[in-house]
């Protein structure tokens, strides 16, 4: 995997980071922030469970960035670090993850990587905690963190080394609406 | 051929949320509206038939250099994104130059992520 940028900063002055190489596209770049401030500024599935799925696709995608990032409307909805921590292989016998995240995890894994994951079982428990509305959601998200985490990897905007980084939650910027 | 814009799975999953589905669709719009139409159209032949779902076959032979080279960038996407090396990835941006570079990258990733979640029917699980 490479930590060297494949392609420059569109915007003077800043280094190559997702936003800046995605200002090669300004019609993307505006549309993508616009879905994505109004995805994560929905309140019809929690903050918390949409952080709980971006944390495991960062995990299994292997997204530094992704992995070093919280949104705060998630640490303020109680994902801590202890948390996080068990959103990893086994995460199925945490005593911190609620029966619904481990049913939006088990969902996660058979997105992103194996879709026999979701078996009868797991069908069964992710439309038992969640509501078809908040499946759709979750479904448009993790289409998005995972096809943005590969985007930034392929485009070399892995980080060398990134401290734990709390950011504000994307929101919908009125002058977008 | 694979779905057009404004289709396929996720965009169907969200017809509760007509805003949030003209958002998604919107995106989609935008980043394949960056590449010729029938790049788009291998791109995402390509990904799908990784993923062994139905799509149109490709004849790489018949594809120019600049296609073909765009078409095995793409087909590393679904699982071998780690492995995608900088003389890989300097190919395309030779070809396409670096707006093109973004634009193939984000619409390969979103093709993929597309194909899982119909793998995983996400429309049946939400009911529509």
């Amino acid at each position: 995997m490479s930590t060297t940028p494949r392609v420059s900063s569109a915007i003077p002055g800043e280094p190559a980071h997702f936003g800046s190489v995605l200002a090669h596209q300004p019609a993307i770049a505006a549309s993508f922030f616009a879905l994505y401030g109004r995805f994560w500024g929905s309140d019809v599935l929690a903050a918390r469970i949409k952080e709980v799925a971006r944390m495991r696709n960062a995990r299994v995608t292997e997204c530094g960035f992704c992995r070093n990032v919280r949104f705060d409307k998630a640490v303020a909805q109680g994902l801590g670090e202890a948390v996080v921590d068990d959103i990893t292989d086994g995460y199925e016998t945490s005593a911190r993850l609620t029966d619904a995240e481990k049913a939006v995890l088990k969902f996660t894994d058979a997105l992103i990587h194996d879709p026999e994951l979701l078996n009868r079982d797991a069908r069964a428990a992710l439309q038992r905690h969640l509501t078809p509305a908040q499946i759709a959601e979750l479904g448009l998200g993790v289409t998005l963190f995972l096809a943005l985490a590969k985007a930034l990897i392929t485009m070399g905007l892995e980080p060398d080394a990134m401290e734990r980084t709390v950011l504000p939650t994307p929101a919908v910027l009125e002058a977008a609406e | 051929m694979s779905a057009p814009a404004g289709k396929g799975p996720v965009h169907a999953a969200l017809a509760g949320d007509p805003v949030l589905a003209e958002h998604y669709a919107a995106f989609r719009a935008r980043a394949e509206g960056a590449l010729n139409p029938r790049l788009v159209a291998l791109i995402r032949d390509a990904i799908a038939a990784v993923h062994g779902i139905e799509a149109a076959a490709i004849d790489d032979a018949a594809l120019d250099n600049r296609t073909r080279a765009c078409v095995a960038y793409a087909r590393r996407i679904p699982f071998e994104h780690t492995a995608i090396t900088d003389p890989e990835a300097a190919e395309v941006v030779a070809h396409l130059g670096e707006p093109g570079f973004v634009a193939l990258s984000v619409v390969a990733a979103l093709a993929d992520a597309e194909c899982r979640a119909g793998l995983v029917d996400l429309p049946g699980l939400v009911g529509v």
